[in-house]
């Protein structure tokens, strides 16, 4: 029965094109807005997750559950940088101190964010020119991203001069530095200065340079030894005043509270996209089943089962979405490129941040939602189909 | 063949109940050949669809090949109709999607044919109603004429041994009339019973039998002679 | 009290087991937002102890002296309003380390001459290297983010319509289509062309005219309970939709020209087609 019901379906689908194509356009355009809040919804979570695996470090220390970039300082870091190093689960650990700074003989609208780090562990970006020398200064070595090699045109061997605004000296001494390359850093807006010295060239840029803090510690985990939560629990255990996160707990903490403006937009997207698009394929096969509803007697009349006439409009339902949903993805793609250039225009996200990604779990969703909304949609006319009364409807189709 | 024993049809309306059929006994025979008539209004077609299990009576029974189909469920009084009986309306009623041949054939599908058969099948009728080189036009492209021998093809695609047509020259000028009188007597003749139900005096002179029908009962019989 | 560790900016990093001797009444007091209040079931005149330290160090004993709702922040809409203020002199101490004295982040001016906003702001960045003034009416950051998000609304706004046109477009030929033989017989009677059309397009504007008005009125009705859903989402007192008259204007100028280009085409699928045709001869 469904085979002979598709088969009419599919004839009665080509063969009044004008309606078919108008109905199939529409489908596909709100199918392609679907599947982008689908995207949406879990897009920027899994760009951010690829970037911070792609830093090399899976564990993060900071003193306070309150921001995970500067909040409070952890104090005496040297000591509890070496606590974790011991612990065999724990392959590196790298100290971020973070100041901002200004570049001398340039107005105040330019700030640089300068990140202080040892530069014989680990450093958390990749060099894309020159390299970050272990001994420094004076001057102190400094790598910069391409932005800010752009806007003050620096190149490696460029000096510059630092004017520290960070720290509690009212007055700090200007840093002499001197370009030793250029690097990609992670979390980098497209509009951002971005710079890395030595751990010790930053606390002299604020004021600090006896000071022993740190704003974070990167724990890269030994993936032998347990992986990352083997690595957090030894952090916690070595360090229980302080607050230890994995890349998956901040994942699922940026997902609570930075993402969650998205995550909410992409739910009430999708929920009012489903729901107005089935509320359109309704119209349109109730409009289209009350104009047939004469034929629909006729073969009620012949000796078509009340379940086979209906299955007709079932499968008249599942042709027009899954032909419309089946194109809604390549165009929901396409306009996936444009809303996500719309978006990394926000400011301060990282400038290879991207909003929607596909998944393949997307996609399971996105068929489902599909296969739920062709049933949901015929629903009404169906039962429309199911009461007819077939002498009634006649004598009215002769009549009228 | 159909023996419809003391029906009556009520419909229930805003204004008040109307009884359409009132306590009519009919039996038709097989081959048998029967014309009903009567003013508009006085229940023929509401007579016709209680016979072809359209409709069900609010009292009394009808009995196809000695079942109740009143009684049996909707999708049973279905598979009777599909393959048991014959319809032919006024309006036609073809399928407008469809080509002439796919109209004749759908019936067939339904009732699981296979394939190689329903084509012969599709073939012999619409020869049978001088079809044949119309087969791939749809209604649109057929004149009211064919349109109804394509109904009358369909009618007859599951080899029924009744058909029931209602009004079948009712949208067709007098010399297209005549054609599908023709091909009815051809039917009868081929061993099919029929019942038509007519206000054309022509139409009904063809049966063998006719009844008269006034306000829901029938007052009259006669026989051709 | 307990030792709990939770999320509150600036001043406070954890709280920690009294065992003060000073009396509730000389100490400073400190108001705690409602958030706070409420998820550390604090009460009002009860003591606590502030340290900016994660080991609790430094610390400073306060008096909850009352409660204050957040200002909502569409910035900060998303995170848990933790905070708590106090005045300034109070606060002296509770930096970890550093010359004596509170940093501040922020210094609020009030102007006696409100226009002269901008021109302070850049005299002060003149007098003060390393300072950032800004006026509060000029635009930063959070103006820059609103205009993206509005562009993506516009986006979404615009794939919608272009759906629903299609799909308004379908059910328009389908409906015109059905009354083909009534647009015929008119102009067998005698009407023009011209005269159908302009009835098929009086139509479509009354359709797309009441059709755009019910969803105005439906949003603006459905504006209380989406305002609802979130401010109880994200325990704020924000403002996230609001229905106004330049998005109810801008709304109909989108939705009546197309319902009444949806009529045109329909009509014209209609009308191009000869009329003895339409009436089956």
């Amino acid at each position: 029965m469904i085979r002979r019901a598709i088969a009419l379906a599919w004839l009665r689908v080509r063969r009044e094109k004008g309606r078919t194509i108008l109905g199939v356009a529409g489908i596909t355009a709100i199918g392609a807005l679907l599947f982008d809040m689908l995207l949406l919804g879990n897009g920027l979570l899994v760009s951010f997750r690829e970037r911070l695996d792609r830093s090399g470090f899976d564990v993060r220390v900071i003193a306070s559950e309150s921001a995970v970039i500067a909040g409070p300082p952890i104090e005496r870091v040297t000591a509890k940088t070496a606590i974790l190093r011991r612990a065999p689960s724990i392959a590196a650990v790298q100290r971020v101190r973070l100041g901002s700074a200004d570049v001398e003989g340039v107005q105040a609208a330019h700030h640089v964010t300068v990140a202080g780090v040892d530069p014989d562990a680990l450093v958390p970006w990749s060099m894309i020119d020159g390299t970050f020398p272990s001994v420094g200064g004076p001057p102190a070595a400094i790598v910069i991203n391409r932005n800010m090699s752009r806007v003050f045109h620096l190149m490696v061997g460029s000096r510059l001069v630092l004017e520290g605004r960070c720290g509690a000296a009212l007055h700090p001494l200007p840093l002499q530095a001197q370009v030793s390359g250029i690097a990609a850093f992670q979390n980098d807006a497209t509009d951002a200065l971005t710079a890395a010295s030595s751990y010790a060239a930053v606390a002299a840029l604020c004021g600090e340079s006896d000071s022993d803090r740190a704003d974070m510690l990167l724990i890269r985990s030994n993936a032998a030894a347990g992986g990352a939560d083997a690595a957090a629990a030894a952090a916690r255990a070595a360090l229980p005043d302080l607050h230890v996160l994995t890349n998956e707990q901040i994942v699922e903490r940026f997902s609570r509270i930075e993402f969650s403006y998205f995550r909410q937009l992409s739910s009430v997207l999708t929920a009012v996209t489903l729901f107005f698009g089935l509320l359109l394929v309704a119209v349109l096969l109730t409009v289209s089943v009350n104009q047939q509803l004469g034929e629909m007697a006729a073969l009620r009349a012949l000796g078509l089962s009340r379940g086979r006439v209906m299955a007709g409009v079932l499968c008249e339902s599942a042709l027009l979405i899954g032909i419309g949903g089946t194109a809604a993805i390549p165009i929901g793609g396409m306009l996936s490129i444009w809303l996500d250039h719309i978006l990394r225009s926000l400011p301060g996200i990282p400038a290879d941040a991207r909003f929607f990604v596909f998944t393949a779990r997307a996609l399971a969703i996105h068929a489902a939602l599909l296969v739920a909304g062709a049933v949901l949609a015929a629903l009404y006319p169906m039962r429309l189909v199911a009461v007819l009364p077939i002498a009634e409807t006649l004598r009215r189709e002769v009549v009228s | 063949m159909v023996a419809a024993r003391d029906i009556s049809r009520v419909f229930e309306m805003p204004a008040g109940p109307v009884h359409a059929l009132r306590r009519v006994s009919l039996a038709v025979d097989a081959a048998e050949y029967v014309s009903v008539v009567g003013p508009s209004g006085c229940g023929k077609s509401t007579l016709l669809h209680l016979l072809g299990g359209i409709d069900v009576p609010t009292t009394g029974s009808v009995m196809v090949d000695g079942v109740d189909v009143g009684s049996l469920p909707d999708n049973a009084r279905s598979a009777v109709r599909l393959k048991r009986i014959g319809l032919v309306f006024q309006r036609f009623f073809l399928l407008p999607m469809l080509t002439a041949w796919e109209n004749v054939e759908l019936p067939l599908a339904e009732s699981g044919v296979g394939r190689a058969e329903r084509r012969r099948r599709t073939k012999d009728l619409l020869e049978y109603v001088g079809l044949a080189e119309r087969a791939d036009h749809r209604p649109a492209q057929l004149s009211g004429g064919e349109m109804q021998r394509v109904a009358i093809a369909r009618a007859l695609a599951n080899r029924p041994a009744l058909v029931l047509a209602d009004e079948p020259t009712g949208e067709l000028d007098q010399a297209t009339g005549a054609q599908i009188v023709a091909l009815f007597d051809r039917l009868n003749a081929d061993g099919t019973a029929l019942v038509v139900v007519t206000h054309d005096a022509a139409v009904a002179s063809r049966a063998g039998r006719t009844i008269q029908m006034r306000d829901g009962s029938i007052v009259g019989e006669s026989h051709r002679s | 009290m307990r030792r709990l560790s939770f999320v509150i900016p600036a001043l406070v990093t954890a709280w920690s087991t009294l065992g003060s001797s000073s009396s509730p009444a000389l100490l400073p007091d400190a108001l705690v937002s409602r958030q706070l209040f409420e998820r550390e079931h604090l009460s009002v005149g009860e003591t606590v102890e502030l340290s900016r330290s994660a080991s609790g160090g430094a610390a400073k004993h306060f008096r909850i002296a009352g409660v204050y709702e957040p200002t909502p922040d569409p910035m900060r809409f998303a995170q848990e309003r933790l905070e708590l203020r106090v005045h300034l002199p109070d606060a002296e101490g509770l930096a970890a380390s550093g010359p004596p004295g509170v940093p501040v982040t922020g210094i609020n001016v009030q102007l006696r001459d409100a226009a002269d906003a901008a021109g302070f702001a850049s005299d002060v960045e003149r007098r003060l290297p390393g300072v950032t003034a800004r006026s509060t009416s000029a635009s930063d950051d959070r103006v820059a983010t609103f205009t993206v998000l509005d562009r993506f609304h516009l986006a979404i706004a615009i794939v919608t319509l272009l759906g629903s046109g299609a799909f308004l477009l379908a059910l328009m030929v389908m409906l015109v289509d059905e009354r083909r033989e009534t647009v015929a017989t008119l102009r067998l009677i005698g009407l023009t062309r011209a005269r159908l059309v302009t009835q098929i397009l009086i139509e479509g504007a009354l359709i797309a005219g009441a059709g755009a008005a019910f969803g105005i009125v439906f949003a603006a009705a459905a504006e209380p309970a989406f305002n609802r859903f979130f401010q109880w989402r994200y325990d704020t007192a924000l403002v996230f939709v609001r229905v106004t008259p330049a998005i109810a204007i801008r709304s109909v100028a989108f939705a009546v020209p197309v319902g009444l280009a949806a009529s045109a085409v329909a009509g014209w699928t209609v009308l191009r087609r000869r009329t003895l045709l339409q009436v089956g001869r």
